[in-house]
């Protein structure tokens, strides 16, 4: 049993992730001190004001009450005191997890072999934000609060417990209701909402963008009406997914709500007759009955602590599935190219991605010289990408031997949300505003520039000025320039332009790489820009179907005009686009 | 900002009875918390008056045994008033969500394809699908202790007047000061929270922009230096969010504050008066029970009061989107009345010295259009290709729209003139008559869900002969042949499952076949993601179009579709005349 337990506890991600957040106990004992101290304001203003009645009904000397009258004065400030102090303190203790957290992750996955696959999926990385504040909601919401409760309770359950050890029972099992299987119905509530209404929501999203994306398609086509009957129907669908949750969440509800009078309830049972046959007095009866009536603020937390550390430990579940599994750099260091001249050496180099373990590309040689540009064509899919990556040293090779270094340049190149000058300086920290004029002179963007409101200073990205496509391909060509890496491998740099500016930043990339003394390797789904590059490397499918793609022609652009049909074919289709 | 918007009553059929359903529930739950304090204080006092020293040790069994029952009963109507409100407030909030998103969404498709800002499909898809879920936690936790702040609160004051004058007058005192302080605490820090909250938000997605970067900054190799500006970022949207939190929670210090206090005075005040013989004590337990109650939902009322303003604030964006004009009457609507349009074969598309202002932009793409279309007689050899041709942004989609009657001109008109006689506007002629006659396979085509079989005939009988026909022609049987289950493949909503390209194909082979009935094909040139040999297949469908007598016209980008039209419209845009 216990080695199942560890085993279970192994896994949790929540517990995995628990280094990440670099956690200060002390921190949080003390918000968990300043969390009981509120509670017991709570209760004790409770406790003190049924004793001060019940006394006092007696009509005792007004001195002796004036200790009980004090006590219910100091308990009624003393709380928001406390309260405003443990907000603080655990919220406190959230944040520096929160920010920990963030600040390992980026460690773990810069450092780290996180393999391009996973680095390269967009949507994980964009849910690392809420994911990571999902985990840090667990310390506030969750944590601390349950900390609380089981001290503040099982401390309610022995002041009760003194005076009459039977009501303390009565106490515990009702808090043992509001706290443990309230909380456990409510979290399995949530959990079936979110599971079964996860494939019903996904629909409302999907039918919703459709519905907006395609609209006025639709209406032409006829089929707006059938379309909105779609997303009514899977309205509907959610809408019963959330009534099989609320069915559990209202038995959840209906616990928390009756427990606090059943507890006085059977308080008032016990100590009746306890208090009749007396052994408890009538000043005791009062503040054994009257004190569950405070005490069951403990537990009004829980229900959604428990459905918050669900979700928790499910965003902890995804973070902790994007960390890499190893450290280190997959392929490992990389053998200098064999003489200074060349740049980038591949030989019967084999290419695939390691989760599916399939070779994509087989058997590609390569050298690249200083001044020396490449193309690579072929239809998309072919593995043009896989490639490249594999030549920058990002993948490792699955056969073959690659020499030398190269800067892989994305065609989806992230844009920072920082200022032109500190885009460019990506590249390298020293770039001088004179060089970042220059590399933006290189790629045609000076006109752009300076139509910028406050030049190399001016924001770009999310909040910042807008870039148009191709003002963005053009920037990141221009920072791959400013890198020091003579070898540059570059990722379908005209996709999602027109044609003719596609074809003259080909054009331009080649003319750049001469003039500098660089390498350049270009994928590119169109032909007619190739015939600026030296060779041109033609994948295309193995001989069986299945079978890995190999290069299937390979020479200058002319040479394969006149001697591959389907590249002559294929390129006089593309039009006299290049010039006019 | 108002707590409830009244226009949600209005147009959401749903929210009305929602709130109906939390008031009467909120009725219930202040008349059982009534009758809980008077049952414990029934009990309760006598047997301590017994039992105190003095007392005669004896209580009337029978009235104590009555009110535990009535307690007991208490406990159970409180059970089943929360069970009720989870149970059915959750649905009755799924149901008015649901009523707002499919309102927002029927409305932007009616607004046309040219919606003002704010209401473009990525705004608009934003709001329905995460936005308007920020309406559930205000509907099942913030209006329900609203209502019970307006419901319980005042009834409990009440009954509290009834028993101890002065300590509902206490009550009363203490119950404005709440909103005033928290007022007060909120507008002295608003522009200090709001500073700081700006802060923050970019701290944080300054943090964020650099993990979206990772994969940029590995390649370079500079991934290193940063993870110590992250750290630092860290540190500074801690600071300063901690900042915001120490002013942000005070109003809720506040309130916890005044509130307590209030118990505890009334509690001390109570228990004087008890010890003078100024009160009895079955009244003095009931108001000591019922004190806390009186505050409780405001109390819950300011904790959840985020949920009020992410929900409020989802409710506006979405009555902005539902306040914008819809269509006027004079541009197509979906439901508008099935005009009778025109018969369009061998008739003629007239532009009219056509412009339309480009969005954003101080030029008119197109300008000053005219020409004449000749449509296909719609009999076999008597088809014709229409090419549109021009530099991009000059105006080919925006013709496109105005030719499907989707848009209407700025200036001049678009009209047809029918082989018969008379001229129809097709702005005004559109909508269904129009578009029952039309085909339009757009650079997107709208796919789905279906088997691929189900999606080319659209419901139309088609022979295997010809369906095989079509995808030959269109391609299709190659898209066919790496499809798991070929024609029998299910295609998911949008066209999941198929790439663009493929898409592309279903789209031409669908307006070949299963839209075979309607004489005009209104074809966006795919140029992105389609190589040479995908061209082909535009071309040979075009000339399977034209063969069957339709009448296509085309966005063309290349010179092999020009080459193949029968006409030729040149599009250009002009700098706009200043007005």
């Amino acid at each position: 049993m216990p080695e199942s337990l560890r085993h279970r506890a192994a896994r949790d991600p929540l517990l995995r992730l628990a280094p990440l957040l670099e956690i200060r106990w002390g921190r949080v004992a003390r918000a968990v001190g300043l969390g009981t101290a509120t509670l017991v304001c709570a209760i004790g203003l409770a406790a003190a004001a049924a004793w001060l009645i019940a006394r006092a009904s007696q009509m005792p000397p007004v001195l002796t009450l004036s200790v009980a009258t004090v006590g219910v004065r100091a308990f009624g400030t003393g709380r928001a005191f406390f309260r405003y102090l443990e907000r603080l303190a655990s919220h406190g203790v959230a944040l520096r997890g929160m920010a920990a957290l963030r600040a390992n992750l980026y460690d773990r996955l810069a450092r780290g072999g996180a393999d391009v696959v996973a680095l390269r999926r967009g949507d994980l990385l964009a849910r690392v934000g809420s994911d990571v504040d999902d985990v840090g909601d667990v310390v506030v919401r969750a944590l601390i609060p349950a900390a609380v409760a089981v001290v503040t309770g099982l401390g309610s359950v022995l002041l009760v417990g003194i005076f009459l050890p039977a009501a303390g029972a009565v106490l515990l099992a009702c808090l043992l209701l509001t706290g443990v299987l309230a909380p456990w119905l409510a979290s399995r509530a949530s959990r079936s909402v979110e599971q079964r209404g996860a494939a019903a929501r996904g629909e409302v999203a999907a039918r919703t963008l459709e519905l907006l994306e395609d609209g006025q398609q639709l209406r032409v086509a006829g089929r707006l009406d059938e379309r909105a009957d779609g997303l009514r129907a899977a309205d509907r669908r959610l809408a019963a997914a959330t009534d099989d949750g609320a069915r559990v969440a209202g038995l959840s509800a209906a616990i928390e709500a009756g427990a606090q009078t059943l507890a006085v309830l059977g308080c008032l049972l016990l100590g009746i007759p306890a208090a009749l046959a007396g052994d408890l007095a009538a000043t005791e009866l009062a503040v054994v009955v009257l004190t569950p009536l405070a005490v069951f603020e403990v537990t009004t937390a829980l229900p959604a602590a428990a459905v918050q550390l669900r979700r928790s430990r499910e965003a902890a579940r995804r973070l902790v599935d994007l960390l890499p599994a190893t450290d280190g750099v997959p392929g490992g260091p990389r053998p200098a190219a064999t003489d200074d001249a060349t740049g980038l050496e591949l030989e019967e180099v084999s290419a695939g991605w390691p989760e599916g373990g399939r070779t994509v590309l087989r058997d590609v040689d390569l050298t690249l010289r200083p001044g020396g540009v490449v193309a690579l064509a072929g239809p998309s899919g072919v593995g043009k990408t896989t490639l490249l990556l594999t030549a920058a040293g990002l993948l490792a090779p699955v056969a073959g031997r690659v020499r030398g270094e190269g800067l892989f340049v994305a065609e989806d190149g992230h844009v920072f949300g920082t200022t032109v000058l500190e885009n460019l300086r990506v590249a390298r920290a020293d770039v001088t505003e004179v060089d970042a004029r220059e590399a933006l002179a290189a790629v045609g963007l000076t006109t752009w520039l300076e139509g910028l409101p406050a030049g190399l200073d001016t924001p770009l990205g999310s909040g910042g000025t807008d870039v148009s496509g191709g003002e963005r391909r053009r920037l990141l060509v221009a920072r791959a320039l400013l890198a020091p890496h003579r070898v540059l491998l570059v990722d379908e740099p005209a996709e999602h332009l027109d044609a003719a500016t596609a074809d003259a930043l080909v054009e331009m990339l080649a003319g750049l790489a001469r003039t500098t003394g660089r390498a350049v390797v270009v994928a590119s789904h169109r032909l007619t820009p190739l015939a600026a590059a030296d060779e041109v490397l033609l994948l295309g499918p193995g001989e069986a179907p299945g079978d890995a793609a190999r290069v299937v022609a390979r020479g200058t652009h002319d040479a394969l005009l006149h001697e591959v049909p389907d590249y002559r074919w294929a390129t006089d289709r593309e039009g006299a686009t290049l010039r006019p | 900002m108002r707590p409830l918007d009244p226009r949600l009553l209005r147009q959401a059929r749903a929210a009305r009875s929602y709130v109906l359903l939390t008031t009467a529930l909120g009725v219930a739950s202040a008349a059982l918390v009534v009758v809980q304090a008077f049952a414990i204080a029934f009990v309760l006092g006598p047997v301590v008056i017994a039992t105190s020293p003095g007392g005669d040790g004896v209580v009337d069994q029978g009235g104590t045994a009555r009110w535990l029952a009535v307690l007991a009963a208490a406990a159970a109507g409180r059970a089943l008033v929360a069970w009720a409100q989870e149970r059915f407030g959750r649905r009755a909030a799924t149901a008015v969500v649901a009523d707002l998103r499919e309102q927002v969404v029927d409305h932007a498709v009616a607004l046309g394809p040219r919606p003002p800002a704010g209401a473009t499909p990525s705004d608009v898809a934003t709001l329905a699908t995460r936005g308007l879920d920020d309406l559930q936690p205000y509907l099942v936790r913030f209006l329900p202790q609203l209502l019970l702040t307006a419901l319980v609160t005042p009834a409990t004051v009440l009954v509290v007047l009834g028993l101890d004058w002065v300590s509902a007058l206490i009550a009363v005192v203490t119950l404005p000061l709440v909103p005033f302080f928290m007022w007060l605490v909120g507008t002295m820090t608003a522009g200090t929270s709001e500073r700081r909250l700006a802060t923050v938000e970019r701290l944080g997605s300054q943090v964020l922009d650099l993990i979206a970067g990772l994969p940029t900054l590995r390649a370079f190799g500079r991934e290193v230096g940063p993870a110590a500006r992250v750290r630092s970022l860290g540190e500074s949207s801690r600071r300063a969010t901690m900042g915001t939190l120490r002013v942000a929670f005070l109003s809720g210090a506040v309130l916890e504050l005044l509130t307590t206090l209030c118990v505890a005075i009334i509690a001390v005040g109570v228990g004087l008066r008890l010890v003078h013989g100024g009160m009895e004590l079955v009244p003095a337990i009931a108001v000591l029970v019922l004190a806390p109650e009186i505050f409780l939902p405001l109390r819950r009322v300011g904790s959840e009061f985020h949920a009020s303003t992410d929900g409020l604030a989802a409710t506006h964006r979405a009555f902005a989107v539902l306040d914008l004009p819809a269509d006027d009457g004079s541009r197509p609507g979906a439901d508008r009345e099935p005009e009778t349009a025109p018969a369009v074969a061998g008739a003629t598309l007239v532009l009219d010295d056509v412009s339309v202002r480009a969005p954003g932009r101080d030029v008119d793409a197109p300008a000053h259009l005219s020409a004449r279309l000749a449509l296909g007689t719609g009999l076999a050899g008597g088809g014709r290709v229409v090419a549109l041709r021009g530099p991009s942004g000059a105006g080919k989609s925006t013709l496109v729209l105005l030719l499907l009657g989707l848009l209407r001109p700025d200036r001049g008109r678009v009209v047809v003139e029918p082989a018969a006689d008379g001229r129809t506007d097709v702005a005004d002629r559109a909508g269904r008559g129009w578009w029952d006659q039309v085909v339009w396979v757009p650079q997107r085509p709208a796919i789905g869900p279906g088997t691929v079989r189900e999606v080319v005939t659209d419901g139309h009988d088609v022979d295997a002969a010809a369906l095989a026909e079509a995808a030959r022609t269109t391609g299709l049987d190659a898209v066919l042949d790496d499809l798991p289950h070929g024609w029998d493949t299910a295609v998911g909503l949008g066209g999941a499952g198929l790439s663009v390209g493929q898409r592309q194909r279903v789209a031409l082979a669908r307006a070949l076949v299963g839209a075979a009935d309607r004489p005009v094909v209104v074809l966006d040139e795919p140029t992105a993601h389609l190589d040479a040999r995908g061209e082909q297949v535009v071309l040979d469908t075009v000339r399977a179009w034209r063969a069957a007598g339709r009448t296509v016209i085309v966005v063309a980008h290349r010179t092999s579709l020009l080459e193949l039209a029968d006409q030729v419209v040149d599009v250009e845009a002009k700098e706009a005349a200043r007005a």
